[in-house]
């Protein structure tokens, strides 16, 4: 349906407190009245960030943002505005946020509506190989801002009262740990960019570096001022070429504007930035790891304190923040932590970006203020289960984090309440799983990863994870024992409480989660031999039932000749030869082959 | 010595100044996404399709450019057409295929191919 206007209503708790909904009814009648409801798309969005001038609606194209509005307004943007094309100056507002950029493309969309992008900003609007198209849409003007405004003590300040918290997944407080390295003395400083993005499924960084690399550098920038810095170092995987090449010439960009280097923006502040490529080791995002990793050693965590903003790179005061961290601190700057500190919930201010995988119908890396629930992820923004099928979990934070049944989908997504509730926030992975996957296989799938990048130093996560992922091995098998359950709680914690860094502190969470929230599963799998998802070879079956008219279909993409029979007569399939491929059961067009 | 904001504003004024010798102010701007995720999709060839358009068929008033990903992975490769004063289409899965018949019917015509939009 091709329609003229496209109008985002604020569907924020703001607004709605003003009275937005009344607005909707208001609009919809008022379009049916001039008979404009299929030339007029409605979207409704979360919160836009301007609750103080709320309800807030914006028209496109044009992007006209009309706010504090009372029901008469509508009438008048109806027939003046939509029909007769003028847009009434009287009720615009002029706000200029930096994510309203986004907005402005995609706020049409419905994929879009609940999203608010405030790291994001920039992907999928400019060409990430161009500076000018940065500094078009107000890039560097952070940077400028704080070398002419700002001493290093306000941008810490700034980014204090902020409440920004880092997008690793640990969720310390960003600036405090600014806080802590500013006002280490010493000869030397280091800011670091962590780009070593490990979780199986998580793509939010690399996304955000091919999308906007200047971004990141602006963040380091700052806070290389911040904290009296003057060498940044970006560590990336290898096996992101295409990031590593925008970032390289975002930087070589950026040198040949004066942005790095000497004298930046002409003042007498240096600061520049290289780029360390990482062999792909999960460990290495760890922060020590990584630490050492850059020193040319070998990648393997240390106990903490000394943390790396008192001992850091070759001993000296060092930030670390992750590429999202660093990519919100420009926003920061420029739309102030005062605007910043509305959007999320108490604890956890701003947005966050996942990677929205798995059994959902738009896929997609999304960023949402915190607080955004999971049902609104999953259903709203994901669309939904494909195919019908029924909603299992959701699983966030990767190998380190949990699997939430649905009871769980209303919690709202928040370093507290997702801990709460058994998972974590972790750096971004979400995975939806439907009826189809077996949550067993799942834990198994993350510990198989976690154990295989375990960096061997801790004698409970090198060992441990190994003997677990052995259990969960043989209750796979159909193989598993009474006491397994047990055994694999009693291991899962131990490796927790004994291990030194965050993989073997988290590496557990996988499996314990989902027996505490699945356990009906794990007990199927061990006393009663069955895996009801029907994933776990060894304990499915195919049989032929009655229905078989004796196609022979099945027979021909059988790998390994297990069925036999007679055409149109009654198929059968030796269990002894099969191996479980599932490629009859795909095949018969006759639903004569169960799956048991 | 001048301040930095002063610097920064010279910048951007002299980028956006690029960005429009460039050809920013066409009638129709045309983004194709090309990130790694829609590289891997194809992009690759979509925007060939479209380099060759504006270079040999003599496609005029278009401007032409490469974007990060937007976030809709099942849908990609995409293509984003910008036209002022309109609502911007954006079309999902596009191939070699779709690309041509989108510079005939949709650049040059001015048609929407609605079974292709992204809603």
């Amino acid at each position: 349906m091709a329609y003229e206007y496209a109008i985002t209503i604020c569907d924020g708790t703001g607004c709605i407190q003003k009275g937005v909904r009344n607005l909707r009814q208001a609009l919809d009648d008022e379009l049916a009245k001039h008979q404009l409801t299929d030339k007029v798309k409605i979207n409704l969005s979360g919160c836009l960030g301007m609750c103080d001038k709320g309800p807030v609606i914006v028209v496109n194209p044009g992007y006209t943002i009309y706010g504090n509005l009372v029901k008469d307004d509508i009438t008048e943007i109806v027939t003046e505005h939509l029909i007769k094309g003028n847009p009434i100056a009287r009720l615009a507002i002029q706000e200029d946020f930096m994510y309203n950029r986004f907005f402005r493309v995609f706020g049409d969309a419905k994929f879009f509506g609940k999203q608010m992008r405030i790291a994001l900003r920039n992907c999928g609007i400019i060409d990430p190989d161009s500076i000018d198209d940065y500094l078009a849409l107000r890039g560097y003007e952070a940077l400028a801002k704080v070398l002419t405004d700002m001493t290093p003590a306000d941008v810490v300040e700034e980014v204090k009262k902020s409440g920004l918290r880092g997008r690793g997944g640990a969720g310390f407080p960003t600036g405090l740990k600014w806080d802590f390295t500013a006002k280490q003395q010493a000869n030397e400083k280091f800011v670091i960019c962590n780009a070593d993005e490990g979780d199986p499924g998580a793509f939010m960084d690399r996304s955000a570096i091919e999308g906007d690399p200047h971004t990141v550098l602006e963040g380091m920038i700052i806070g290389g001022y911040a904290i009296g810095a003057k060498k940044g170092m970006i560590y990336i995987r290898a096996e992101y070429p295409l990031a590593i090449k925008r970032l390289e010439k975002a930087i070589k960009q950026a040198r040949a504007n004066g942005l790095l280097g000497n004298n930046i923006l002409e003042t007498d502040f240096n600061f520049d930035i290289e780029i360390r490529l990482g062999a792909g080791a999960f460990v290495c995002g760890e922060e020590t790891a990584l630490i050492r990793s850059i020193e040319g050693r070998r990648g393997m965590p240390r106990p903490r304190p000394p943390y790396p903003s008192v001992s850091g790179l070759f001993g000296k005061p060092t930030l670390i923040n992750n590429v999202e961290t660093w990519a919100n601190i420009p926003v920061v700057i420029m739309d102030g932590a005062e605007w910043f500190k509305t959007i999320g919930t108490e604890k956890s201010k701003g947005t966050k970006v996942f990677a929205l995988a798995g059994k959902v119908v738009n896929t997609g890396l999304i960023e949402v203020p915190m607080g955004t629930t999971l049902r609104q992820i999953v259903y709203d923004i994901g669309g939904g289960i494909p195919n019908g099928k029924q909603f299992k979990a959701v699983q966030t934070g990767g190998p380190s984090g949990g699997c939430l049944p649905a009871d769980y989908l209303d919690t709202p997504v928040d370093y507290e309440s997702l801990a709460k509730a058994g998972s974590i926030m972790g750096s971004g992975g979400m995975i939806v799983i439907d009826e189809d996957s077996c949550m067993v296989d799942i834990a198994k799938f993350f510990l198989e990863f976690t154990q295989n990048e375990s960096c061997g130093k801790c004698t409970p996560c090198r060992e441990g994870t190994r003997r677990m992922f052995e259990i969960l091995t043989r209750i796979t098998e159909g193989k598993g024992k009474a006491g397994d359950i047990e055994n694999l709680q009693r291991l899962g914690n131990m490796i927790i409480k004994s291990s030194l860094c965050g993989l073997g502190q988290s590496a557990p969470n996988p499996v314990l989660s989902t027996i505490k929230n699945f356990r009906e599963e794990y007990e199927e799998h061990i006393h009663n031999k069955k895996c009801r998802a029907g994933v776990c070879a060894n304990l499915i079956s195919y049989t032929i039932t009655d229905k078989c008219i004796g196609c022979g279909a099945c027979k021909r993409v059988c790998p390994t000749n297990a069925i036999t029979g007679s055409a149109k007569n009654k198929h059968t399939i030796n269990q002894d030869k099969c191996v479980k491929c599932g490629m009859c059961f795909e095949t018969c067009k006759f639903d004569a082959i169960t799956k048991l | 010595m001048a301040k930095a904001l002063d610097v920064i504003k010279k910048k951007r004024a002299e980028a956006v100044g690029k960005i429009i010798s460039k050809g920013y102010l066409s009638t129709k701007r045309v983004y194709v996404g090309m990130a790694t995720c829609e590289i891997a999709a194809g992009s690759e060839e979509v925007m060939e399709v479209f380099r060759d358009a504006v270079k040999q068929k003599g496609l005029t008033d278009v401007y032409l450019s490469q974007k990060g990903c937007a976030g809709r992975c099942n849908l990609e490769p995409t293509v984003e057409v910008i036209e002022q004063g309109k609502n911007p289409v954006r079309y999902g899965q596009v191939d070699k295929q779709k690309a041509a018949e989108i510079i005939e019917r949709h650049i040059k015509n001015g048609e929407v191919i609605e079974e292709w939009v992204i809603d």
